[in-house]
């Protein structure tokens, strides 16, 4: 159904709504009276008789007439309704519905135009062909109207076909059917309506209608005739043709099964078709058609005008452009045509034409090559399906085609250097043959050559200098320069002497090793090596050469002289100086006597006054002995006669030579000819191992005479996986017995630019541990064999030899393969790090117009502040590293936020040394840096790798056993009697925020505190008497007495301690307590902020702050003024003395979780007024075994509030070179100790700076201990130790967690740690336990945990009969049985050539046997099943030390101490700080005494020089040690003793600072504060 | 100096005929855009459905770039790869889609294609896995004559993208 008819029906609908009850057939009229409506200009033309006594018909022609009356349509309706004959259902209202129905027919009709315009426009789009040509006409769809009058059956069909009369029939069937959403009725059937219609319908007015009907359509013809006429002249002519056309469709209806009565109605009509020659007629009638042929130029210009032709006038007219003659003939006759003469013709009488554009070779580039590339972009590639390895940088990337890396390993020979086989001579020969090597080598450098060059122009230099006649320097510079230059001579010299005398001696025993192999021949009297030496002498002239040897001397003689006399003048000067000074103070002295002989008794007291330098006992200085030319000159001639070749000496030229013969087997001895036989049985192979596993060997090669095997052979690896070790294996044979593996021999991974053709041969030595005796000539290897006939000076050789090889990548002819190994470099260096900005397209894209449309230019988007932050943030640069809530504008981004940064940037290269006040710190510092940043790097992107576990949290399923232990626990006592702590909860770091955190510090107890000695504390103003009493006592050494207690005044306590925490300067104090052994019980809480609030787990491990814990004495002094007021008032100043400080870094709090225990309170050497309260500690037995120690402790309990989880280590496997099966050993055995004792920590292999694993026991070796600290006390093992304890211990701490975030632990092998001069337990006590090493001691390196450390490295010593355990970083050693020992476990300890695991019972040092030698106790792990290979150690053969420049300490000393004076002076902003400049000179002589003594019982005779000079003023203060590293903690540890912070008024201050310098920079700071106060 | 925050999930894949899924993907820009923070590019997990045929990746997208200018404007790429029973991966389809310009949420559909190679290869990859691959991964998303490639359509991805922009008013660009 068509959706006009949908529409009208809901019309009707409406209506029967509006309670009008409009009879179907009313409904029916309505709707084809719309249709007429809309087609009323279109009456039927066919005679009305036809339509006979059909319902439908009638009905039609009802509406036709209804048509007929004119406008408006209400009334039509309206009338018809009243006038319509048949009986409708009675219309109540017909006014009413008339006016209802005025305005809701124009709502149909415009809905029905619309709908029929959709409907047509659809059938439009359905049927694109274009309609037949006669349905312009109007008389058509006039015909088709006529389709009306059908069987009534048929009405909804015509009607639709009424819609769309213009479409060919089928197809409009066709579009009828889609059109159709839901058809009402069938087709062929009448509906409901029109039954009802049928059986109702009243037949009466019939014979009226055909009248009206023709009379209607009479007019109507008319008017359409009318209409016909105006429109086409030609649509007359067709009438005829359309009616029988119509015929034809009324067929066509009944072809497609209308109702055979329509056909009558229809006329079938031909085709319309006109004919050519009638449409050409008149075609040539309105078109013009323009002629082909050629228009004569006179046509084409203007009259009487001659064309002209400019090219022959040679004027350049460009090329026409090729047009077809017919072509441009008919437009010059169209143009013509159209304005006779114009503009269109040029002076020749042509058309005008521009110059023919086309160029006559194209200018764009072929396209073959783009075509090309374009199919190369899209080309497919098939992959294989993979499997991903997880640990992707182990692979050589995922999409890369497998076995594109190539290796290719040359072996060329192998040369044995010693082999069992060899005979005496051939040790000797290849003895010779290596120092003849050696020569070479020297020779090719020829260092004393250049030396003595070198030499030769800087005294000419220097001889230039003081010519007189070169003006343009100012005599300063040239001094200088001069200066400059001599030192430089006297360094050259050295160098030289000891490079000549180093050629002689090779010369010497080349020569001498040569004899030997002579005498050696003669003595067995044949040969086995053809090596020959030859001497060639050189030629001399005797005299020249005498010449300039004495030239030589003399010069030499001439600047040594001149350094002596120069030498000698200083000196002299100040010899000088010091005599007068002497003198003076002679010539005061002897006043002085004069004086005091005159002077009265009781004047004394001025006198002491007056007495400036009481103490300096001023010696009389010795003159200095000038220097004797002659015994200088004697030294010079010894030392040349020594290094030099003496003069006309021939120039001795060494040639080895293989010419000799050897003797041939048939002379040789038995013996040798056994030797010879069965090294002609014996041959060798290698064989290649690529990770572990052989991949090819090669042939086997029969040993020649000369123990030289040439393979030659290449083999080419394609290698899938990542190269880790690359080892060839030498197995010899003997014979047709069994082959035995003599060496292994690790080559070297090359560098992936290292490819075929560039790779250098490359000679690995190698050396077996084999032990081989034989029965004939041959030496064995391993065994003691002599050169001398009675068979002293044994000789022990052991197999070895050097594999000449070459291994390099190699280039296929594709270059895909090279592009590949670029990238497994990038893969190997691994530093992805450089995220964001690397990120490069590798094509090459025009931004076309990007530069037009850019919004801002790159400098101003790189200006921005805020993209700059969020850039920096996301790049991870430690300075902005988890920076929170980046500014919205730029505006509110402060510069200085860059400023570090920047800082930093431009300071990388630049060595700075204002903050480090030492360049060899300096450059440490940004080595260390620079490493830093590179494990920073290595571990960010290890970061990123996670395993399931770390993004899975799953728990574990429970099984019986945790089930029962659960029921068990429903059993427990609700209040147990021994309460156990409960585990807290963890908090992951990353929510947290400033504030959250919290240090807690309990401090429980302390015992054995100083207590005051009690004169200085009593006497406020000391008289005469008690001062020289106290001087007297203080003087006597024992110290105190109990006696002295009595001197207490009643109620005054010994001492009054308090602790102050002081952590990122917050301060927090207990309360005081009172006696010796206070306890206070307090809880401290310390907040605690991460730098940059950033509270991620790298960022807390890297916390470099320390808890200072200080314990102070507070004292109570009176200051009243009046003692009258005594009664009244109470007027007391509260002081606070420092006594001394535990400090404990923050890290080990991080990882330790809690720290409890005692501790040692960290006292100064000298306290003055304080001394140890023993006796009576003495007294209480439980106790007693704790005073046997020295010291104070204090017990502590320190947590952090909530829990941190520590950061987990990092899970890298790192690259390694030691031997697979090693390493697979070592990580065996740490899997079985993990198993057995999981809370002892099993180490085996550890990482060093390099970032390779290495087993640890290469980093112990015995190495020698700087000469200056074996000096001291030659003969005193004990003392020896200890000071080569504390010099380790004087190396600087620093902790591995701080300098790499990340946890993991670094081993630097000791030379790298001196040079560091930085490092963790682990540096420190691997350095002391190779020192001991060295020093004959037995030593162990012991892992385990102590207080405070946590895990730690201690040393184990083995005395006579007893263990000392060493604290590297303190020096300290301690007895095994010793309560008071740091380490409290014990876990493994590890030698030179083993480690043993602790599988006892316990682990506390004090209950564990430590005799490693017990398989039950200590689980070893090389042991008879894996014996010890011999690893070589990666420790340096030996230590080099150099002097530490003293000018530079005492320099470093003086800045240091104007440091520590500003800063105290900035610590007091409020009040005048006052040094007492007399006080300090004395503290200065003092300080060496202590570093002489370490700190040890010199305090009495301090106190006593400092009473004696200082006795009016109350003096507190102490003496600070420690290691120097950087100002910065030497302030800290100033400012944590708080000696600033006295506020009295008349205060006087006094700083001194001494550093030692040991060897290699180590320095040992002392720095003395005090405070002075006037007594009055 | 605009700013424009691509915050946002790959949600999951639908269509496919390989069951076990992962979608290695990342966003290209021209040259006058930087990313300031957030990653590029990444891969999501392997999701097996058990229910439906929907694989599920919920996998987060958080990009931050300043730009000076629009050429370029960020396109994702997806590559949908599919997992085997022996734990082998091959390539299911290739995507590309631009990143909506105007701000709020967008959903995406992602088709994919991959490249059909031979019929020996087709067979190939029928029995034994495998498949071909494009060599030059960025004809996925570069404009180069692909008609002489013949493609298989594969599943679609899904996509759920919000759009931040600032300041592009500031330069006379209306969103």
């Amino acid at each position: 159904m068509n959706p006009k008819e949908e529409k009208v029906k809901i019309i009707s609908q409406e209506f029967t709504e509006d309670g009008v009850e409009v009879d179907a057939e009313v409904e029916r009229r309505k709707k084809s009276r719309i249709q007429r409506q809309q087609k009323k200009k279109k009456p039927p033309t066919t005679a009305p008789e036809e339509m006979v006594s059909d319902k439908s018909h009638e009905e039609y022609q009802q509406k036709m007439q209804e048509t007929v009356e004119e406008e408006p349509e209400s009334h039509l309706l309206s009338v018809t309704t009243r006038r319509g004959p048949r009986s409708l259902p009675p219309i109540p209202s017909a006014s009413r519905t008339g006016f209802a129905e005025f305005s809701m027919r124009e709502r149909m009709r415009e809905k029905l135009q619309a709908a029929r315009s959709k409907a047509e426009s659809a059938l439009l789009q359905e049927i694109p062909t274009p309609r037949p040509r006669r349905l312009q006409s109007p008389s058509e769809r006039e015909s088709e109207t006529e389709f009306g009058p059908e069987p009534s059956k048929e009405v909804q069909g015509t009607r639709q076909e009424d819609d769309s009369q213009s479409c060919s029939r089928v197809k409009f069937r066709d579009s009828v059917r889609k059109i159709k959403s839901k058809p009402q009725a069938p087709a062929g059937f009448p509906s409901a309506e029109e039954a009802y219609n049928f059986f109702t319908f009243n037949f009466d007015h019939e014979p009226e209608e055909p009248e009206d009907k023709s009379n209607a359509k009479d007019r109507d013809r008319a008017q359409e005739d009318e209409g016909r006429e105006e429109e086409t002249p030609a649509g007359r002519a067709k009438k005829t043709e359309e009616e029988e056309l119509l015929n034809g469709k009324d067929a066509e209806d009944f072809l497609l099964g209308l109702d055979p009565t329509v056909h009558n109605v229809v006329a079938v009509k031909p085709a319309e078709y006109k004919s050519a020659h009638v449409r050409l007629q008149k075609e040539k009638e309105t078109l013009f058609t323009p002629s082909r042929l050629a228009v004569p130029t006179y046509k084409k210009l203007p009259e009487n005008v001659q064309p002209r032709f400019l090219e022959d006038e040679g004027l350049y007219i460009g090329a026409r452009p090729e047009v077809a003659s017919t072509s441009q003939n008919i437009m010059e006759n169209r143009l013509l045509m159209q304005e006779p003469v114009g503009k269109w013709f040029g002076d020749d009488g042509r058309i005008l034409a521009l110059p023919s554009p086309i160029k006559p070779f194209p200018s764009r580039p072929s396209l073959s090559t783009q075509e090309q590339s374009a199919k190369a972009e899209l080309e497919t590639l098939y992959k294989k399906a993979m499997k991903y390895v997880h640990s992707n940088q182990r692979m050589i990337g995922s999409g890369d085609p497998p076995g594109n890396f190539q290796l290719d390993i040359d072996i060329s020979g192998l040369i044995f250097t010693h082999h069992p086989c060899f005979s005496r001579e051939h040790v000797l020969a290849s003895k010779l043959a290596l120092l003849y090597d050696q020569y070479l080598a020297r020779q090719q450098r020829n260092k004393a050559k250049f030396l003595t060059d070198k030499l030769q122009a800087l005294r000419n230099a220097v001889q230039r200098g003081f010519n007189p006649e070169e003006p343009h320097q100012t005599l300063d510079a040239t001094q200088k320069t001069i200066n400059e230059y001599k030192s430089e001579i006297r360094q050259t010299r050295k160098l030289r002497d000891t490079e000549q005398e180093k050629d002689r001696t090779l010369l010497k025993t080349l020569l001498k090793v040569w004899k030997e192999m002579k005498s050696l021949r003669e003595f067995q009297r044949f040969t086995n090596t053809p090596l020959k030496l030859v001497l060639r002498k050189g030629k001399v002239d005797q005299k020249a050469d005498e010449e300039a040897y004495e030239a030589e001397i003399q010069a030499e003689i001439q600047e040594l002289l001149e350094e002596h006399t120069e030498d000698y003048k200083k000196k002299m000067e100040e010899y000088r100086a010091s005599h007068q000074q002497w003198k003076a103070w002679r010539k005061a002295q002897r006043a002085k006597k004069k004086k005091k002989k005159k002077a009265a008794e009781e004047h004394t007291d001025e006198e002491e006054a007056e007495e400036p330098f009481p103490e300096e006992d001023v010696v009389k200085p010795i003159p200095p002995e000038p220097t004797d030319p002659g015994l200088i000159e004697q030294q010079v001639r010894e030392r040349a006669a020594h290094s030099r070749r003496r003069p006309g000496e021939p120039m001795l030229v060494p040639e080895l030579s293989l010419a000799g013969n050897v003797t041939p087997s048939d002379q040789c001895p038995r013996v040798e000819v056994s030797r010879r036989e069965d090294v002609k049985r014996r041959s060798v192979y290698l064989k290649v191992l690529f990770n572990g596993k052989e991949v090819s060997r090669t042939v086997t090669r029969q040993l020649g005479a000369d123990f030289r095997v040439h393979f030659g052979q290449i083999f080419n690896l394609q290698i899938f996986n990542w190269p880790e070790s690359l080892m060839l294996q030498v197995y010899e044979t003997v014979g047709h017995s069994s082959t035995t593996l003599l060496a292994e021999v690790f080559l070297p991974i090359p560098e992936t630019t290292i490819v075929t053709g560039r790779a250098p041969m490359e000679e690995v030595e190698f050396s077996s541990n084999q032990h081989v005796t034989l029965d004939h000539e041959g030496v064995g290897s391993g065994v003691p064999f002599s050169f001398e006939a009675d068979g002293s000076n044994q000789l022990t050789l052991m197999t070895s030899g050097k594999v000449s090889h070459s291994v390099a990548w190699a280039i296929g002819e594709n270059v895909t393969i090279k592009w590949n190994i670029s990238k497994l470099s990038f893969l190997k260096s691994n530093t992805v790090a450089t995220s964001g900005e690397s990120y490069v397209p590798d094509f090459f894209r025009l931004e076309q117009l990007q530069q037009e449309f850019n919004f801002v230019s790159d400098e101003e988007l790189n200006r921005s502040k805020r993209f700059r932050l969020l850039h920096l943030r996301s790049q991870e640069v430690p300075e902005f590293r988890n920076y929170k809530q980046i500014p919205v504008y730029d505006r509110e981004i402060m510069e200085k936020v860059f400023q570090d940064y920047e800082k930093r940037l431009r300071d990388r290269n630049v060595i700075e040394t204002k903050d480090h006040l030492d360049t060899h710190r300096a450059t440490v510092a940004k080595y260390l840096q620079q490493v830093r940043e590179s494990v920073i790097n290595r571990f960010l992107i290890a970061k990123h790798h996670f395993l399931l576990t770390d993004l899975v949290v799953e728990e574990e399923v429970p099984n019986i056993s945790i089930l029962g232990l659960s029921l068990f626990k429903l059993a427990e006592q609700k209040r147990p009697l021994r309460p156990r702590r409960k585990g807290r909860k963890k908090v992951t770091a990353q929510n947290l925020s400033d504030g959250d955190i919290k240090l807690l510090v309990n401090i429980i107890r302390a015992y054995d505190i100083p207590v005051r000695k009690p004169m200085v504390s009593k006497f406020q103003q000391p008289s005469r008497s008690s001062r020289t009493f106290n001087e007297k006592h203080s003087a006597s050494p024992s110290g105190h007495s109990p006696g002295h207690s009595a001197d207490y005044p009643l109620g005054q306590v010994l001492v009054r301690p308090f602790v102050e925490v002081s952590f990122q300067r917050t301060i927090c104090h207990t309360t005081t307590a009172e006696g010796p052994n206070p306890s206070w019980n307090e809880e401290l809480e310390l907040p605690f902020r991460a730098p940059n609030g950033d509270y991620s787990t790298a960022s807390l491990q890297s916390v470099k702050d320390d808890v200072y814990i200080n314990i102070f004495d507070e004292v109570l002094y009176d200051v009243l003024e009046d003692d009258r007021e005594r009664g009244s008032g109470i007027h007391t100043r509260i002081e606070r003395h420092w006594l001394g400080c535990v400090k404990i870094p923050f890290s080990t709090i991080y990882f330790q979780a809690r720290i409890d225990g005692t501790f040692k309170i960290d006292i100064p050497p000298v306290l003055l007024g304080y001394s140890k309260e023993r006796h009576i500690i003495m007294e209480r037995a439980f106790d007693s075994a704790r005073s046997l120690s020295e010291g104070s402790y204090i017990t502590l309990f320190i947590t952090i509030e909530p829990q941190l989880v520590p950061g987990e280590p990092i899970r890298e496997k790192f690259d390694s070179q030691e031997d697979e099966k090693l390493l697979q050993a070592a990580e065996k055995f740490q899997a079985e100790c993990n198993l057995k004792f999981p809370c002892r920590h099993c180490l085996t292999t550890v990482i060093d700076l390099s970032g390779k694993t290495v087993f640890i026991t290469r980093y112990l070796k015995p190495l020698n201990p700087p000469q200056e600290l074996l000096n001291v006390y030659p003969n005193n093992p004990q003392a020896t130790a200890e000071l080569v304890a504390r010099y380790v211990s004087l190396i600087p701490f620093l902790p591995d967690t701080v300098s790499f975030a990340g946890i993991c632990d670094l081993w630097s092998t000791s030379d790298q740690f001196l040079d560091l001069l930085a490092g963790d337990e682990e540096e420190h006590a691997v350095l002391l336990c190779n020192y001991f090493l060295s020093l004959d001691k037995k030593a162990w390196l012991v892992m385990g945990s102590a207080i405070p450390e946590g895990p730690t490295a201690y040393v184990l010593t083995w005395e006579k009969n007893h263990y000392l355990i060493w604290n590297p970083c303190s020096g300290h050693c301690y007895g095994q049985f010793d309560t008071f020992c740091p380490l409290k476990s014990v876990s493994c300890l590890i030698g030179p050539d083993n480690i043993w695991f602790n599988i006892q019972h316990y682990d506390s040092p004090l209950r564990i046997n430590f005799d490693v030698t017990k398989p039950k106790l200590w689980k070893s792990f090389f042991s008879r099943s894996l014996p010890y290979p011999g690893l070589s150690s990666v420790q340096p053969e030996e230590l080099l030390y150099q002097h530490t420049d003293k000018a530079a300490a005492a320099e470093l000393q003086d800045r240091i101490e104007k440091i520590l004076k500003e800063k105290i002076m900035d610590w007091r902003p409020r009040h005048l700080t006052r040094w007492n400049r007399y006080c300090t000179s004395t503290l200065r002589h003092f300080l060496p005494l202590l570093e002489r003594s370490q700190g040890e019982g010199i305090e009495e005779d301090h106190r006593a020089e400092l009473l004696k000079q200082l006795g009016d003023y109350r003096f507190s203060g102490f003496p600070l040690h420690m290691p120097y590293s950087e100002v910065k903690p030497l302030i800290e540890a100033v400012y944590s003793t708080g000696v600033h912070n006295i506020d009295v008024p008349n205060v006087e201050f006094a700083l001194a600072v001494y550093i030692h310098p040991y060897p290699k920079n180590v320095l040992s700071v002392w720095i003395y504060v005090a405070s002075l106060i006037r007594n009055r | 100096m605009a700013e424009v925050h691509v915050i946002g999930q790959i949600i999951g894949a639908t269509g496919f005929s390989e069951s076990s899924l992962f979608c290695k993907w990342g966003i290209h820009t021209g040259a006058a855009w930087k990313l300031l923070s957030g990653v590029r590019e990444g891969q999501t997990q392997v999701d097996t459905p058990q229910v439906g045929d929907m694989a599920y990746w919920s996998h987060p997208i958080d990009l931050h770039f300043a730009t000076k200018g629009l050429q370029g404007w960020p396109r994702l790429h997806l590559q949908v790869w599919s997992q085997d029973s022996f734990g082998r991966c091959q390539l299911a389809g290739y995507g590309f889609c631009h990143v909506p310009s105007s701000p709020g949420t967008h959903q995406l559909d992602c088709p994919t294609w991959r490249p059909l190679g031979s019929w020996q290869e087709q067979l190939a990859r029928a029995f034994v896995g495998g498949g071909p691959q494009l060599l030059h991964a960025d004809t996925i998303y570069s404009g180069a004559d692909r008609y002489r490639l013949h493609t298989a359509a594969g599943g679609t991805v899904h996509l759920d993208i919000g759009l931040l922009l600032r300041h592009f008013d500031r330069y006379g660009v209306e969103c």
